[in-house]
């Protein structure tokens, strides 16, 4: 105990994972009828947890080796599992992302929020997920991580049925929380073969053995692949990739945090946290490659159909997370993690930026919040323009340095087809951003029918501020942190990359060289990287062209190529049918099929034999009560009898 | 007259009429008496055993002071019982107390 005071650093690990505990608890037992005491404690909480997690970061970003506390946990026969905390650069960086953003996201949500009847409980909420995603990032072994990786699943569910009156926001909780666990079965089979067959679950083990080839390559594939599902399930990858969008029927903020920057990365987090000994299965890698390639194309195509301003941004979402996991798979550990930091910084920035706008006009429709005037919030349009130019990736903003490198690393693999399939996604997401961002920006027929290129006047703008008071800055303060975020973290790329590839984790890195079969992108300047330079920014160029074509400019129709082509955007729209057919499926394999049976199994062959025996206790009770005549004298003759019988017996 | 085998005679034949009175009289009083029948069947049983065969004399007759005790005892507690009954059910015939029947 005294050893655990004296050691700052594990203090902080301590500290910053179990204070956002500490408050939910005290909020859900003491303070719920108190909002405003609710709302600081958990943002309380989460600013240590905040302050704490940057102390580590600096003080351990120079550390060589990673820093491992293990405590023993649970102890059956040989089997050991411990628990505690691993802090190497992977965690770190992610630890302070996701305690950043909540911390962002607490502070806006006192104003988005306020004087909702249900204040209480969603800080209380809000406090669970920064704790179980937190104790999930600094897990050093797989147990741990799956146990917080349900709890995260437990808050998701919480939050996206936050208002559980209302019917679709039930659904889609149940939907979010039975789909993630369909790809956490495989998660939870791909831990317990491994814990068989290899016998440690411990992450830096595990990484050391699928590096030194200790682990027999078929195990580790099947393992892998079946790990893969949990990431499908919680990253919305293909055919698990519909729960996202619905799990917009939550408070927006939550979007922003759980839904976009940091819940759904997790199971990105998780694919580069153990991701050398991916790198030991070229077969799990591929599949996890084709995976992501069709989520990022499938998602984004759904993007273009849409007119819910949520749900761009959440299938924009699907389509970076299948971004990411293409550069992971592609060999790329740091382009993936990279890209999956600058995403969580402009994602929440966008999800925020939307907030403001569903706020002030009680609408998801962005047409009609274009119609109504919304280019008049100047603030929030500027800082939405720039979370969409960094989800495009265009220049000076965030998302076009990883994407970059993204693409790059997709260029490495001797298979032209995935670099294609990264320039169309990025065409396509550009596309959608700014058919979005025109919709708002040069509204059509409305109100505010006139489209002039620069927006409304400052001060028209600045008269809406201070309608709004202090709720507004509230919200727009965390925006405008993140947007400045959004325009700086690019600039950080090569300290980052030293940070996390240099010195001593190189070895994931050049496993993956070896793995994608060519030199890595970091090296650059080679004419290869100047293509794919060139072509990234021209695609993110030209879909912002076509957007403007189509949506922008002043002789727009605003109606966009899919309409000439219904059936298309009908099959957009429904989202490739995958709802239709998960539906269809259910109703045919699973009710009609597997459930009718264990339905007649449950009511035939175990009530049927309960009652059975019940029966035949009651109807022989019956029968032998005829012997109870209640005459005296028979109990007697029979007793008389029977010690007749007895003296009889002894006599023989 | 003197020997063992007489007194075992007439001390089964008591028994065996107070067993038959036991079990067939319908009358609750009639019952009791039938019991303490049986008693003093092995009450002469006792005294005839004591006499006959026993080395110390006086072990038969003091158990046979108990049971004398223990009949007057149960006479007490079986009259009790019939005088509630009486009150229950207005009859000392048991044929009437059948509540228990199955």
């Amino acid at each position: 105990m005294i050893a655990f005071f004296k050691d700052p650093v594990l203090l902080a690990a301590a500290l910053a994972t179990s204070l956002p505990f500490l408050s939910m608890a005290t909020i859900l037992i003491f303070t719920r009828h108190n909002q405003r005491l609710s709302a600081s404690i958990s943002i309380g909480a989460v600013t240590t947890s905040l302050l704490c997690a940057l102390y580590l970061l600096v003080t351990l970003h120079s550390a060589g080796a990673p820093v491992q506390y293990e405590f023993p946990w649970l102890l059956a026969d040989q089997l050991l599992i411990p628990f505690g905390y691993l802090l190497d650069p992977l965690s770190l960086l992610m630890l302070t992302i996701v305690a950043a953003v909540s911390f962002l996201v607490q502070v806006y949500s006192v104003g988005y929020m306020s004087g909702d009847p249900g204040y209480s409980r969603y800080y209380a909420f809000q406090s669970l997920f920064a704790w179980a995603m937190m104790s999930m990032v600094i897990s050093p072994s797989m147990i741990q991580l799956f146990i917080f990786w349900e709890l995260v699943g437990l808050a998701s569910y919480l939050l996206i049925g936050f208002y559980y009156e209302k019917w679709s926001a039930s659904q889609a909780g149940k939907k979010a929380f039975v789909m993630t666990r369909l790809g956490d079965i495989g998660f939870f089979l791909g831990l317990i073969i491994l814990l068989l067959g290899f016998g440690n679950l411990s992450i830096l083990k595990m990484n050391e053995a699928a590096q030194a080839h200790a682990i027999s390559p078929h195990l580790l594939t099947l393992s892998a692949l079946l790990i893969f599902g949990g990431v499908m399930g919680k990253s919305a990858q293909f055919p698990l990739l519909t729960w996202l969008p619905d799990a917009m029927e939550g408070p927006t903020p939550v979007s922003a945090l759980l839904h976009s920057a940091t819940m759904v990365a997790a199971g990105v987090y998780m694919f580069s946290r153990i991701f050398p000994f991916y790198s030991g299965s070229p077969e799990a890698m591929t599949m996890a490659l084709a995976i992501g390639t069709i989520t990022m194309l499938l998602s984004s195509t759904m993007a273009m159909a849409t007119y819910d301003l949520k749900q761009v941004w959440a299938y924009s979402t699907v389509s970076q997370l299948g971004f990411m996991v293409m550069a992971l798979a592609a060999g790329g550990y740091f382009a993936g993690v990279f890209h999956l930091t600058t995403h969580a910084g402009f994602k929440a920035l966008l999800f925020l930026c939307s907030g403001i706008f569903i706020h002030e006009y009680h609408t998801n429709d962005f047409r009609e919040i274009g119609r109504q005037g919304g280019r008049n919030l100047v603030i929030p349009m500027i800082c939405m323009t720039i979370g969409a130019l960094a989800l495009s990736g265009i220049f000076p903003f965030s998302g076009f340095f990883s994407k970059e490198a993204v693409l790059g690393v997709l260029a490495m693999q001797p298979n032209r087809i995935w670099l294609l399939a990264g320039l169309l996604g990025a065409l396509m997401t550009a596309y959608y951003s700014f058919r979005l961002i025109f919709f708002m920006l040069f509204p059509k027929g409305g109100i505010e029918a006139h489209g002039g290129r620069n927006g409304a006047s400052p001060g028209h703008g600045g008269h809406e501020e201070e309608h709004h008071g202090a709720i507004f800055w509230c919200m727009a303060v965390p925006v405008m942190i993140l947007a400045a975020i959004t325009v700086v973290l690019g600039f950080s790329q090569s300290p980052l990359e030293h940070f996390l590839v240099g010195k001593a984790a190189t070895g994931a890195h050049t496993l993956a060289v070896e793995g994608g079969g060519s030199h890595a992108a970091t090296e650059g300047h080679s004419p290869v990287h100047y293509m794919v330079l060139i072509s990234a920014v021209s695609m993110a160029v030209g879909g912002i062209a076509w957007a403007w074509l189509e949506f922008g400019r002043k002789k727009a129709t605003q109606e966009g190529f899919l309409r000439w082509l219904p059936k298309i955007e009908q099959l957009f729209a429904r989202r490739w049918y995958l709802d239709d057919f998960l539906r269809k499926f259910l109703d045919t394999a699973i009710y009609s099929g597997v459930t009718s049976l264990f339905t007649r199994n449950d009511r035939r062959i175990i009530d049927g034999g309960i009652d059975g025996i019940c029966q035949f206790t009651v109807a022989s009770g019956r029968l032998f009560s005829f012997l109870q005549s209640g005459m005296l004298q028979y109990n007697l003759l029979v007793m008389i009898g029977a010690v007749a019988l007895v003296v009889l017996y002894f006599l023989m | 007259m003197n020997s063992l085998g007489t007194y075992l005679v007439i001390a089964a034949a008591l028994f065996s009429l107070g067993l038959l009175g036991v079990l067939q009289r319908r009358n609750l009083i009639g019952m009791l008496i039938a019991v303490e029948l049986m008693l003093n069947g092995a009450n002469i049983n006792f005294m005839a055993f004591n006499r006959f065969l026993a080395p110390e004399p006086a072990v038969g007759q003091i158990i046979t002071l108990f049971v004398m005790g223990l009949a007057a005892a149960e006479a007490a507690i079986g009259l009790s019982i019939i005088l509630v009954l009486f009150r229950r059910v207005h009859s000392i015939n048991v044929e009437r107390a059948q509540q228990l029947k199955g």
